[in-house]
């Protein structure tokens, strides 16, 4: 073999192992790589963005919904005139050009100035053709009826992933349903970077978030609302809750609570304004626990609503302590009627005493107090009840007249509304149906929860609240000619071991009309400052806003 | 001699038809990324402005801007009622 031949074959075998090399260096080395590499060119991930569900109230007016905004971003580098600029951009986003004229020095090609900026707003940015300024669409949440039930609607903002996350009231008690799951598909594009119309390698498919449609009533809702505001800010009180609930479905047609929040610009407000307190603060019931109390008594067939009181004729000593009446008079031999008309609490001591521990504590299990109502919403609190064995017989003398005891406002309203309802105990509802993306419609029932007391014996009760609203310290307020059953509420607020007797938590809880109620409400003012008394501060907001509802439902006098 | 003449002719006809139909089928559809484009854009400029009119009534019919606007014209709020009772059936007020 000549060398010729030799160096050609080396020469060939050489360069046939550089081949292989190269190739299994491309192949095997690198593959994974280019193999990304390549699928980046070609291939692109597109997020389909679920859309997050409206939240409707009853008359299927959209209260919370998606809305359209715009990112406003720049780029520093294409801006000539940097202080002509940030002036023009500063007046327009309502931030100080200063903030603007710092984001433009930055040496970088890309610069968020603001987001979540109206259409508006930005079509008036576009119109100045400023250099170097882009928009980038977002979905943010829009509460058009601004705070309106902002503590039982919530607010949607960031998880830790800066995904969408609904917090507190509806949005974050329901945000699994409202917020759907965003779906992914590859879509595969030509060398000019435009789609081929081929079929899309979907891996998830897109699902929108649910619909909620409420009980909630706007009408009802805009009416309490407007009076609490007003009874908040005429009767110098610190804070105000209401709601209104139909006492039949335990349907909750309005719950208001002042101070509030816009859930738009959420961030703006104190953490403390995005809690519902009516479903989360517990207070000291006064009064308005009397009802519960002396029905539970005449349930149990103990007493009569002509039963007279034999303690009632002045204080009533118990445990080292002297119990007086709310206004030191006294009514010897009162009947149980008028012990609940004029609001006595030796008339209640008198009850309590005939009820006994055992049943006191078991009645008060039945109506739900201690328990949480179960109302669809996010953050509900119960106190809970205090074990048996720390009763003492003053514990038990003053529970009967709503001192030593702690509820929650929807407590209360839960346990009255079944006085309303026959004896029955409905659980409180804010959603009356959710709506899928494909348009089916998911009722959700009323629920009955128990029924602590006899139906004659809660007509027997209703009967005296309306005596009580018609002739108690509350009877100026009254709507003439319509059954309306109430009772006044005057709690003292404990401070450090002893009740401040200038500040108090006044209430007045009530229903009608009683032959057929259509309402039940609740209003309660902590600390009025022009009257201590829920007769001459919640009542009348109690009264305004059933005027209304009377109206409203076009329901005609009882007399 | 004559049928493989005719033969590969045939074959070479079919070709050249094939090429045809495949280039005409390729400039076809090379142009329909430029159409969806322009479909998925107008599809994006509609859903725009679905969103800003739906914003549009919601904002306008919302109570808060509805009652600043009947404050604005002068309306005020219903304070009394008025209630017309019924008259009797002739048969029974007779």
């Amino acid at each position: 073999m000549s060398w010729r031949y030799r160096f050609t074959l080396l020469f060939f075998l050489l360069f046939f192992a550089l081949i292989i090399m190269r190739l299994f260096y491309w192949q095997v080395v690198r593959a994974q790589e280019l193999s990304a590499i390549g699928q980046a060119q070609y291939d692109q991930q597109v997020v389909s963005e679920a859309q997050r569900g409206e939240i409707k109230t009853s008359d299927g007016f959209s209260i919370a919904a998606d809305k359209l905004a715009y990112l406003v971003y720049i780029n520093p580098k294409v801006v000539k005139n940097k202080d002509s600029e940030s002036d023009a951009l500063g007046k327009l986003l309502d931030i100080k050009s200063a903030t603007v004229s710092a984001l433009l020095s930055l040496n970088k090609f890309w610069v968020p100035i603001k987001s979540s900026v109206d259409n508006n707003v930005k079509e008036k940015i576009s119109a100045k053709n400023l250099p170097g300024v882009g928009f980038e669409e977002q979905t943010v949440r829009y509460y058009p009826e601004a705070s309106m039930a902002a503590q039982l609607l919530g607010f949607v903002g960031k998880d830790a992933r800066g995904n969408d996350q609904g917090y507190f009231g509806l949005e974050g008690y329901y945000d699994r349903q409202l917020s759907g799951k965003n779906g992914y598909a590859i879509v595969v594009h030509d060398a000019s970077g435009h789609p081929i119309l081929a079929k899309m390698n979907n891996s998830t498919v897109k699902v929108d978030g649910r619909d909620l449609v409420l009980h909630i009533d706007r009408r009802i809702q805009y009416m309490l609302d407007t009076e609490l505001k007003k009874g908040i800010s005429a009767y110098g009180a610190k804070s105000g809750m209401a709601a209104v609930m139909d006492p039949k479905t335990g349907a909750i047609l309005a719950m208001s609570s002042f101070p509030d929040f816009d859930p738009s610009h959420y961030q703006n407000y104190p953490d403390s304004t995005y809690i519902n307190p009516f479903i989360t603060d517990t207070y000291e019931p006064g009064s308005t626990f009397k009802p519960l109390i002396m029905s539970a008594a005449m349930n149990a067939g103990l007493i009569q609503p002509n039963t007279q009181c034999d303690i009632c004729s002045g204080p009533v000593p118990i445990g080292g302590y002297q119990l007086h009446t709310w206004n030191d008079h006294y009514f010897p031999n009162t009947s149980m009627t008028d012990v609940i008309v004029h609001s006595d609490n030796t008339g209640m001591v008198f009850v309590g005493e005939k009820l006994g521990l055992d049943r006191m504590l078991d009645y008060m299990q039945k109506f739900g107090i201690g328990d949480m109502t179960g109302i669809d919403l996010q953050g509900e609190e119960a106190p809970g009840l205090r074990a048996k064995d720390q009763w003492h017989p003053i514990d038990l003398a003053t529970a009967s007249f709503g001192q030593g005891i702690v509820v929650t406002p929807m407590e209360l309203l839960d346990a009255v509304d079944a006085i309303a309802n026959n004896g029955k105990r409905m659980q409180p509802q804010i959603v009356a149906a959710v709506q899928t993306p494909d348009g089916q419609t998911i009722s959700i029932p009323p629920k009955e929860i128990n029924q602590p007391i006899s139906a004659t014996t809660a007509q027997v009760m209703s009967q005296i609240m309306v005596d009580a609203a018609d002739e108690g310290e509350a009877s100026f307020a009254r709507i003439k000619g319509y059954n309306i059953a109430g009772k006044t509420g005057t709690a003292s607020i404990p401070v450090a071991g002893h009740y401040d007797p200038t500040k108090t938590i006044a209430s007045y809880v009530g229903f009608g009309p009683a032959e057929n109620p259509r309402f039940a409400m609740l209003v309660v003012l902590n600390q009025p400052s022009s009257s201590i008394y829920g007769a001459e501060t919640a009542a009348p907001v109690f009264y305004a806003v059933a005027k209304d509802i009377l109206m409203y439902y076009g329901i005609p006098p009882s007399e | 001699m004559k049928k493989p003449i005719i033969i590969i002719s045939f074959l070479g006809i079919v070709i050249v038809l094939m090429l045809i139909l495949r280039i005409s089928l390729v400039n076809s559809i090379s142009t329909t990324g430029i159409t969806l484009v322009n479909i998925q854009s107008k599809i994006a400029s509609y859903k725009r402005e679905n969103e800003l009119l739906k914003v549009a009534y919601l904002q306008s019919a919302s109570y808060a801007t509805i009652g600043k606007e009947a404050r604005k014209l002068g309306y005020v709020p219903v304070t009394s009622e008025i209630d017309l009772s019924a008259p009797l059936p002739l048969a029974l007020a007779k």
